[in-house]
């Protein structure tokens, strides 16, 4: 652990000056470590201290120090331990599902949404009758029916 | 149109659930677990780590097989490599073949494990673990010894230096080269 620590701290100091002399911005180890899988825990390298994360941390450490680009450092890791040691899914193949996946369930979802008020909106309300309708009283029982709300007026 | 459209949501959406149900169920049955004793070892073939070319199990059918996985950033397999190349040294006249398969390591310093130990017997690399998945392997060291036949004889979670397994280990190869 403690050579650990000590190889990724010599590799920061002598990457330090050595970045003058980099052709391009220097990639971090903080976005390295988001990016990349630790193999045997199956977290990204950010969140494991395992062995195994370890030594790649110290891999990444001497690359950036070497100048060597995110792609570059991506590819390495990526011919060692295959695509599944990069977090996210590649862009070609069956691993654009991943990408298209959500975007097509957040249409879809938009579009059964946009049909549900749709259909809400064109809802009609039950139209106030103009005239009233026949109560279905005898006229005897409705002339006596009204003289005799008559009185409460 | 209307009661056709709703059917058609349910249709959809009941497709949905049954096809992550079906993800669920696939995923579950297809875990991958290690082989018994008496099984056949899962076949397969590797890039070698100490050399140009590829290996494969099937190329060793007729002789027993000790399979060992291993990582460089693995401790108790430091203390393990001696007594494999031991018992390598002592065994490969018998016709035993030794094969190391490093497993979730960087190539160099896998290379550099197998210098600094002094190992002579054929190692494989297995960088992204879908071979030492198959073998169900948890943790490293693990080590299978297999038949003739390709079967497995027997299975040693842990480091073969443990109490116990150098029996059993020795055990082992006699049984697969009998």
């Amino acid at each position: 652990m403690l050579r650990v620590a000590a190889v990724l701290a010599a590799a920061l100091v002598f990457a330090a000056p050595a970045a003058a002399g980099c052709a391009h911005p220097r990639t971090s180890m903080n976005y390295l470590q988001g990016q990349v899988m630790c193999p045997t825990c199956h977290t990204t390298l950010a969140m494991s201290d395992s062995p195994a994360a370890q030594r790649i941390r110290v891999f990444i450490a001497h690359r950036i120090a070497a100048c060597w680009t995110t792609q570059q450092i991506e590819a390495a890791l990526v011919a060692n331990y295959g695509q599944g040691i990069l977090a996210a899914p590649s862009h070609k193949g069956f691993d654009l599902l991943a990408w298209w996946l959500p975007i097509v369930g957040v249409l879809a979802g938009g579009i059964v949404l946009a049909f549900g008020v749709w259909r809400w909106s064109g809802r009609k309300e039950p139209e106030e009758p103009d005239e009233p309708t026949d109560s279905g009283l005898d006229e005897e029982t409705e002339r006596r029916l009204d003289d005799l709300l008559a009185r409460f007026d | 149109m209307t009661r056709r459209v709703k059917a058609t949501g349910q249709v959809i959406a009941l497709a949905c659930v049954a096809g992550l149900l079906a993800l669920l169920v696939w995923s579950v049955v297809h875990q991958k677990k290690a082989p018994e004793v008496g099984a056949m070892a899962p076949a397969f073939t590797l890039q070698r780590l100490d050399g140009p070319g590829r290996v494969s199990l099937a190329s060793y059918r007729g002789k027993p097989v000790v399979l060992n996985f291993w990582a460089s950033w693995c401790q108790p397999c430091k203390t393990e490599a001696a007594v494999l190349q031991r018992d390598w040294t002592t065994y490969r006249g018998r016709g035993v073949v030794f094969l190391g398969v490093d497993y979730h390591d960087l190539n160099s310093d896998a290379r550099r494990f197998v210098s600094a130990h002094a190992l002579t017997f054929p190692m494989l690399e297995d960088g992204s673990g879908s071979v030492t998945s198959r073998y169900g392997i948890s943790q490293v060291p693990e080590t299978y010894v297999l038949n003739r036949q390709g079967r497995v004889v027997a299975h040693l979670r842990g480091p073969i230096t443990d109490p116990g397994f150098a029996t059993d280990f020795q055990n082992a190869i006699a049984k697969a080269a009998a």
